[in-house]
C-alpha cells in the first residue's frame, strides 16, 4: 500500500463529503456523525450522480439525483436497488486523511 | 485520620425522638419510634392516633408537604404536655408519598436549648428558586438568620443540587476550608456534614429537606445513601450504597464494588420491602450505633433512594 | 534488597507498589519521588472533592502509615532533575539515589491551549489537588466560571463549580458533549441534564482569546465575537503524556514513553507505566488500563512472565444525578448493526453496537443498570445470537415488552399545548375524556381541539389512547419514515409543544429508532426546527438536499444551474450585460425560464463562488430557484404600459418579492401578480396569485401547474396593496408553520379541510394576522440574507474545491 496525505479530517464537514480528483475520476471522501471516514467513487452507478453531494446518514449516503442509498463501508446499493460503487482504503492518522494510492494506480493500470 | 480521631462520644444528640406514623384507614397510627430516655413521651405517643389534618403528622398528610413546628404551646401539636415534660420543644414532619398515596410520616423532635447545634431545614420552590420554608437550628442562630436570607437556584448548593439531580446528596466539610454557599456561618456554627434529600409530594411543588450535622451535637455519626432505582440496580431489585460517611469506618462508598442490600434483608432491605421508613434503636444495629433512621424516597412508582442516618 | 526508584506517586505506580509488596514483601528498597507534596490519592475522585461531595481525606489511597509499613522512602514535593543511566542514579533536587530498577510514572500534563492570555491570573488547568483547591478557593457564590472542554473532566469541573455556587458556562469545540464517549443522542440528554442544573453549554464553540485586565482574567472571547465574562477559566481539553524526563535521559519516546508489553522502556532496567506511556501507538487516560499495566509492571519486576493487553474501557461521569455509561466501540462500521432503545418519558437512551454475533459497544443514558453486563459481553466477546431480539432489555429480561410509540405523548405534561389553533392543552383533553368524551369527534365538540386545521388530530387520538387504554382503537397514521412511528403532523406539533430545539432533542423525545435519522426525516426535521425556532436553531446544511446546501440546482451531469433574482421579472441592460459576461466566462448555456428569469446552466461546482461574486458585483442576488422557499413573483406590465391594466401589478409584485425572498417553506412557493383578469402572468395556477381588478385585488391560493393541474381558490378580496402584502405574508407564514414538509400549499389546504380555517386565520382574525406577520419578520431577520454573498468568500472557495488533486500522483 502507499498512503498519500490528502488533507485534514477537519476539512470535511461532519455528515458531509469532499472530493479528490484522481486519474480514475473523482473520489468522494465522507465523514460520518461518528467521525468515521470512507472513500468511494463519486459516481452513482445508476445515472452518475455525485455521491459526495448526497445526504449522509449512519454509514450510508443517499444519491442526490434519485435517492439510491449506498453503504459507505461496502459501496453496495441498499434495499431494492442493485449496484456497486468502488471503495478505496482511507484512514486517519493524527488528524490527517491518508488514502491508499496503490489501488488508485492499480486500477488505472487495469 | 479526621474521622478516626473524632469518635469521642458526643455531649448530646441533636434529635431527641424519631417516630414513624403510618395511615390505617383514615387515621395515622404509631408504627415505630426511638425515644431514648423519654419513656413518658413514648407512652403518650403509642396510644395516640391522628386523623387527616390533626396534629403535626396529620397536618403533613393533609397539606401534602413537610412541616416544621417550633414551639408547641397553643399550636396544633397534640402531645404538648408530654413533650414539654421530656424537654422537647420543636418538631419536623417529613411525609413519605408514593405518587398521590401517603405511605408514612417521619417525625423528629428536638429539644430547644442553647447548647445543641445543627439544622433540619425544609426548602420549597418559589418562582424558580428554592427558598427556606422553615427550619430548626438549635443554637445556630446566626446560621438560621443567614439561611432565611439565602435562596438557591437549580444546581447550586446542597439544596439546589438535590433539586436539580432529584437524588439525595451528602456534602462534607461544610464549613472548613470549602465554600459551602453558607460556609462562613456554617463553619462558625461547627456544621460539618450535610445530607440533602428531595421530599416528593403530590402535585408539582418541589421540596428539599436538609440535615446539617455538627460534630459536638451530631444529628448522626453515620450517613448512608442507597440507590434503589431499577435504572441503576436492574430488575432484580435491591439497592446499592452510593455514598456514605461514618465516624468509625470513614468513607463508606466504593466506586468499583459498592455494597448491596437485598429486599427484606437487614434494615435497608426491610425499607425496600415495605416502602416505609424505619426507626430502630438498640442492638439490632450494625457498627455499634444506638439508633438508626432509614427513609425511603419514592419516585415514578418505585423506591428511588433510601437515606439512612445512625447515631 | 534490590533498590527500586519510582518517579511519580500516582494511581498507576501506587497500584504497582501494592502488587509488588504483596508478591515480594521485603524484597525491594523503594524510594518514591513525587513532584506533588503528598502521596498517592484517588485522582479520579477529585471532582467530588471539588463539588464538596467528598473530602480529600476520603480519597487518600496511601497514607503515611502505609508508606511507613512498607519502608518506602518518600521524597514528596521534590522534583527529579535527571536520570543518569550510565551510573544508574536518579538525580533529585535534594540529591541522588541509586537504582537497580527504575519505574517512571510521571503521568501527564494538562494540555493548555496556547490562546492569547492563557497565562492570566484566574486561568486554571484541572489536573491535581492543588488545581482543585485553587478552584474551590475561587468558587465564590455568584462568581462566574467558564470551562473550556466538554469532556469528562470539563463537565465534572463544571458541575462541581456550579454546586459551589458559581454561574458556569461550558465551551466545547465539538458539536456535542463527550463526543469520544457518547453519540449525539446521549450527548443531547447529558446536555439537557446539565442545562437543568443551570449550567450553560455552548457546543461547536471555538475559543479565540482570553481577555484580561491588569493581568487578571476578565472574559473568554469566542471566534464569533461572543465574550463570556468570567472570574475563573478552567481548561480541561485533554492531557499530554509527560515525557520530558525520559526523553532527556535518552529513552525512546513518541507521543509517550515507548514501552513493550512487559512495560520495559528502551532501557531494560527502566520500566514505565500510566498516562506517560505509549504502547502500540496508544496512550491512556482512564484508570482501568493503568491498573492492568500496574499488575504487569509488578510481575515484570518480580520476574514473572506477564503481558499487557489493552482492553475495552468503560466510562462513567461523576456528576450526581447524571447516569451514563459508555463502553467499547460504538462507531458504526462495516457489518455492524445498531440496536437503539429510547424511552422519552424516562429520559432513557440505550444503544448497542453489534458486529456479527458480538456486542462491541454500548452507550446508555438514564438507565445504566445493565451497563456492566453489556461491558462484560463486550470484553468477553460473548456470542449473543440466542438473545439478539431481547438483548437491549438486559440480563433479567423475560417476555416481550416493546418500545411504546405513544411514550412521547404519555410523557407530555398537562400544560403541553396539543391544539395550537384553539390553544387546547393535554390536561383539558384528558379532563374531557374523563368526563365522557371518548372519540375524536366528541373531543372536537367539547374542547375544540383539532376542530380547526386538524393537523393535531393524530395527537388527540393518541391522548385518547393513552387515557382510555385498550378502550380506544388508534387509527394508524403513516410515519415520516422508518426511523419513527410518528407522522409529520405529530412531529410538527410536538416540536412546538415540547419546545424541542435540536435534531437530537426531537429524535430522543419522540423515540426515534435510529441514532441519527435518514435522508427522509432529517431534511424535514431541519425545516421544522428552523421554521419554528428561527432564533434558537442553527440550520444544518448536512440535513439539506444538495441544491439547498450548494445554493444551486444540480443537473443530471453533476454541474449546476445559476439563476439570479429578477424582482418581479424586471431587469436592466446592465444586469443583462453582467449575465452575458458571466455566461461567456463560465461557459454557460442560457435559458429563459417560465418564472421570468434567466437560467445559466452547466456551471461547475468549484466555479459557483466565482460566478456568484461576479453577479453580486453587478447588484444581483440569488434567485433561490433551487429552494423549498419563495421562488418568483411573476408579473405582467400592469398600468405602467398595458392598456388593460387596472393596477401597478409589476410594482406590487416587486414589493411582495422583496418582502418574502429568502424565506424557507415546506415546499417551493410560486407567486404571480397580474394586472387584469386577462391573467397574462398566469396568477391562477400559482401557490398564491393576485389578480388586479378596478376595485382592488383578488387574492387566491392553492393553485398548481405541475404533475397536477389546479386552479387557485379565492382567499380574499381587498382594496389596498398593503392588505395584499399583509395577507400574503400571513398566508405564507401559516403555511410555513403548519404544513407537512414537501406538501405544496394545495395539498396542505386539502388536509386542513378546505380554505375556511385558513381564511379565518389570515383574513378575518386581524390580531392573528398581525401575529403571523410578526413571527415571519423574526424569521426573516435570520434568513433573509443573500446566500451568494455569504458564500462568495475564499473560505467557501476552498471548501467547494476538490480536497486534493491526485491526477499527477496517482500516475506514479
Amino acid at each position: 500500500m502507499s498512503w498519500i496525505d490528502i488533507g485534514a479530517l477537519e476539512d470535511i464537514p461532519v455528515q458531509g463529503a469532499r472530493v479528490i480528483k484522481t486519474k480514475m475520476g473523482c473520489v468522494a471522501v465522507f465523514r460520518t456523525a461518528d467521525d468515521a471516514v470512507f472513500a468511494l467513487s463519486d459516481r452513482c452507478p445508476h445515472k452518475g450522480g455525485p455521491l459526495s453531494e448526497g445526504i449522509v446518514h449512519g454509514h450510508k449516503v443517499t444519491c442526490p439525483l434519485h435517492n439510491w442509498v449506498f453503504s459507505l463501508e461496502t459501496g453496495e446499493a441498499q434495499g431494492a436497488d442493485e449496484g456497486q460503487v468502488p471503495t478505496y482504503d482511507l484512514r486517519v492518522e493524527a488528524g490527517r486523511l491518508l488514502i491508499d494510492a496503490s489501488k488508485l494506480a492499480a486500477q488505472s493500470a487495469a | 485520620m479526621d474521622a478516626a480521631t473524632a469518635t469521642a462520644t458526643p455531649a448530646r444528640a441533636f434529635i431527641g425522638v424519631s417516630e414513624v406514623w403510618v395511615p390505617e384507614g383514615d387515621r395515622l397510627v404509631h408504627a415505630a419510634g426511638d425515644y431514648g430516655a423519654h419513656t413518658a413521651f413514648e407512652e403518650a405517643s403509642v396510644r395516640t392516633s391522628f386523623g387527616k389534618g390533626e396534629g403535626l403528622p396529620g397536618k403533613a398528610w393533609a397539606e401534602g408537604r413537610p412541616v416544621v413546628l417550633k414551639g408547641f404551646d397553643g399550636s396544633y401539636f397534640q402531645r404538648t404536655e408530654a413533650a414539654k415534660e421530656a424537654g422537647l420543644t420543636s418538631a419536623v414532619a417529613l411525609p413519605v408519598f408514593d405518587g398521590e398515596t401517603l405511605k408514612a410520616v417521619l417525625v423528629v423532635l428536638c429539644g430547644d436549648d442553647e447548647t445543641t447545634t445543627g439544622a433540619i431545614e425544609v426548602w420549597a420552590e418559589r418562582d424558580g428558586l428554592l427558598m427556606l420554608d422553615d427550619g430548626y437550628y438549635g443554637a445556630a442562630k446566626h446560621f438560621e438568620w443567614v439561611s432565611k436570607h439565602t435562596h438557591f437556584p437549580k444546581g447550586q448548593g446542597l439544596p439546589g443540587g438535590v433539586w436539580a439531580a432529584q437524588t439525595p446528596m451528602l456534602m462534607r466539610d461544610l464549613g472548613s476550608g470549602y465554600r459551602f454557599i453558607r460556609s462562613e456561618s456554617a463553619g462558625a456554627a461547627g456544621l460539618t456534614t450535610g445530607l440533602g434529600l428531595p421530599i416528593p409530594v403530590p402535585g408539582d411543588q418541589n421540596y428539599v429537606a436538609t440535615l446539617l450535622s455538627a460534630r459536638g451535637t451530631p444529628i448522626a455519626r453515620r450517613f448512608e445513601i442507597w440507590d434503589a432505582r431499577e435504572a441503576r440496580v436492574g430488575r432484580d431489585g435491591g439497592a446499592v450504597l452510593v455514598d456514605g460517611l461514618c465516624e468509625r469506618e470513614g468513607a463508606l462508598w466504593n466506586e468499583e464494588n459498592p455494597k448491596r442490600a437485598q429486599d427484606w434483608q437487614g434494615p435497608i432491605g426491610k425499607v425496600l420491602g415495605t416502602g416505609l421508613p424505619l426507626v430502630i434503636g438498640g442492638a439490632q444495629i450494625a457498627a455499634g450505633y444506638s439508633s438508626m433512621v432509614a427513609l425511603p424516597i419514592h419516585r415514578d412508582g418505585e423506591i428511588a433512594h433510601i437515606v439512612a442516618w445512625y447515631l | 534488597m534490590q533498590k527500586l526508584v519510582v518517579i511519580g506517586a500516582g494511581m498507576a505506580s501506587g497500584r504497582m507498589l501494592e502488587h509488588l509488596f504483596e508478591a515480594a514483601p521485603g524484597a525491594w528498597d523503594v524510594t518514591l519521588f513525587n513532584a506533588e507534596p503528598r502521596g498517592n490519592y484517588n485522582r479520579i475522585m477529585l471532582s467530588p472533592v471539588l463539588s464538596g461531595e467528598k473530602s480529600y481525606a476520603e480519597i487518600v489511597t496511601h497514607d503515611e502509615a502505609w508508606y511507613d509499613t512498607h519502608g518506602v522512602t518518600c521524597r514528596f514535593g521534590e522534583k527529579v532533575v535527571g536520570i543518569d543511566r550510565d551510573r544508574k542514579v536518579v538525580i533529585g533536587e535534594q540529591g541522588e539515589v541509586a537504582y537497580d530498577k527504575l519505574v517512571i510514572a510521571t503521568g501527564s500534563n494538562p494540555f493548555i491551549i496556547p490562546l492569547p492570555g492563557h497565562d492570566l491570573d484566574g486561568v486554571i488547568a484541572y489536573r491535581d489537588l492543588d488545581d482543585t483547591n485553587r478552584m474551590i478557593e475561587a468558587a465564590r457564590p455568584g462568581a462566574r466560571a467558564v470551562v473550556i472542554g466538554g469532556g469528562l473532566l470539563g463537565l465534572e469541573a463544571a458541575a462541581g463549580l456550579r454546586l459551589r455556587g458559581m454561574d458556569v458556562t461550558v465551551v466545547h469545540i465539538m458539536g456535542h458533549l463527550m463526543e469520544r464517549q457518547l453519540d449525539e443522542a446521549a450527548g443531547y440528554l447529558l446536555r439537557r441534564a446539565l442545562t437543568d442544573r443551570g449550567i450553560e453549554v455552548c457546543c461547536s464553540a471555538n475559543s479565540k482569546e482570553i481577555l484580561g485586565e491588569d493581568g487578571k482574567l476578565r472574559a473568554l472571547k469566542l471566534d464569533d465575537g461572543t465574550e463570556l465574562p468570567c472570574d475563573l477559566l478552567v481548561m480541561a481539553v485533554g492531557i499530554r503524556p509527560s515525557v520530558a524526563l525520559a526523553k532527556e535521559a535518552g529513552l525512546e519516546t513518541g507521543r509517550g514513553i515507548q514501552v513493550d508489553a512487559q512495560m520495559h522502556t528502551s532501557d531494560p532496567d527502566i520500566l514505565s507505566l500510566g498516562e506517560c506511556v505509549e504502547f502500540d501507538g496508544q496512550i491512556f487516560g482512564l484508570v482501568a488500563p493503568l491498573y492492568d499495566q500496574a499488575k504487569v509492571a509488578a510481575q515484570t519486576l518480580t520476574g514473572e512472565a506477564s503481558e499487557y493487553i489493552p482492553r475495552e474501557v468503560s466510562t462513567k461521569l461523576k456528576v450526581t444525578g447524571c447516569d451514563l455509561f459508555s463502553a467499547g466501540d460504538f462507531a458504526e462500521g462495516e457489518g455492524r448493526e445498531d440496536i437503539v432503545f429510547r424511552d422519552p418519558a424516562r429520559g432513557v437512551y440505550k444503544r448497542l453496537v453489534l458486529e456479527g454475533d458480538r456486542v462491541i459497544g454500548a452507550v446508555m443514558y438514564g438507565d445504566v443498570a445493565d451497563g456492566n453486563w453489556f461491558y462484560g459481553l463486550i470484553k468477553d466477546g460473548t456470542d449473543i445470537s440466542e438473545m439478539r431480539e431481547t438483548l437491549i432489555f438486559g440480563p433479567a429480561f423475560q417476555g416481550g415488552a416493546s418500545v411504546d410509540p405513544m411514550a412521547a405523548v404519555a410523557a407530555l405534561p398537562a400544560d403541553a399545548e396539543i391544539c395550537g389553533c384553539n390553544g387546547v392543552c393535554k390536561g383539558q383533553i384528558v379532563a374531557a375524556i374523563e368526563a365522557g368524551a371518548t372519540s375524536l369527534e366528541a373531543i372536537k365538540a367539547t374542547t375544540k381541539a383539532s376542530a380547526s386545521c386538524g393537523t393535531c388530530s393524530g395527537l388527540v387520538e393518541q391522548v385518547l389512547a393513552v387515557t382510555l387504554g385498550d378502550d380506544f382503537v388508534l387509527p394508524t397514521a403513516k410515519p415520516i419514515c422508518a426511523c419513527t412511528d410518528h407522522p409529520h403532523e405529530d412531529v410538527r406539533r410536538l416540536i412546538k409543544a415540547k419546545e424541542l430545539k435540536s435534531q437530537p432533542a426531537v429524535m430522543q423525545e419522540l423515540g426515534w429508532k435510529t441514532s441519527n435519522g435518514c435522508h427522509v426525516c432529517r431534511p424535514a426535521l431541519n425545516y421544522y426546527l428552523l421554521a419554528d425556532w428561527p432564533l434558537e436553531y442553527t440550520d444544518d446544511p448536512q440535513s439539506r438536499f444538495v441544491n439547498e446546501r450548494n445554493h444551486a440546482n444540480i443537473q443530471k451531469d453533476g454541474t449546476y444551474s445559476v439563476m439570479p433574482r429578477m424582482w418581479g421579472g424586471m431587469t436592466t441592460p446592465e444586469e443583462l450585460l453582467a449575465i452575458a459576461e458571466a455566461a461567456k466566462k463560465y461557459d454557460a448555456t442560457v435559458k429563459v425560464t417560465g418564472g421570468q428569469r434567466i437560467d445559466l446552466l452547466g456551471i461547475k461546482k468549484e466555479d459557483l463562488p466565482h460566478i456568484w461574486a461576479d453577479l453580486n458585483a453587478a447588484g444581483m442576488v440569488s434567485g433561490h430557484a433551487y429552494t423549498k422557499g419563495l421562488r418568483t413573483v411573476k408579473t405582467c406590465v400592469g398600468t405602467d404600459w398595458c392598456r388593460f391594466g387596472t393596477q401597478d401589478s409589476t410594482g406590487l409584485g416587486i414589493k411582495l418579492e422583496k418582502r418574502l425572498w429568502g424565506s424557507w417553506t415546506p415546499h417551493k412557493f410560486k407567486m404571480a401578480v397580474t394586472g387584469c383578469p386577462r391573467n397574462c402572468a398566469e396568477a391562477t395556477c400559482k401557490d398564491l396569485g393576485v389578480v388586479c381588478v378596478d376595485s382592488g385585488f383578488e387574492i387566491s391560493v392553492g393553485g398548481a401547474a405541475g404533475m397536477e393541474l389546479k386552479e387557485t381558490e379565492p382567499l380574499a378580496k381587498v382594496a389596498t396593496e398593503q392588505e395584499v402584502i399583509d395577507i400574503s405574508v400571513a398566508f405564507l407564514q401559516l403555511y410555513r408553520e403548519s404544513a407537512n414538509y414537501l406538501d405544496r400549499p394545495y395539498k396542505w389546504i386539502a388536509k386542513t379541510g378546505g380554505l375556511e380555517w385558513i381564511i379565518a386565520q389570515v383574513v378575518d382574525d386581524l390580531d392573528n394576522r398581525a401575529a403571523l406577520i410578526e413571527r415571519f419578520d423574526i424569521s426573516q431577520s435570520v434568513y433573509q440574507k443573500d446566500p451568494w454573498a455569504e458564500r462568495a468568500t475564499p473560505q467557501y472557495e476552498r471548501a467547494w474545491s476538490p480536497l486534493a488533486d491526485l491526477t499527477k500522483e496517482a500516475a506514479e
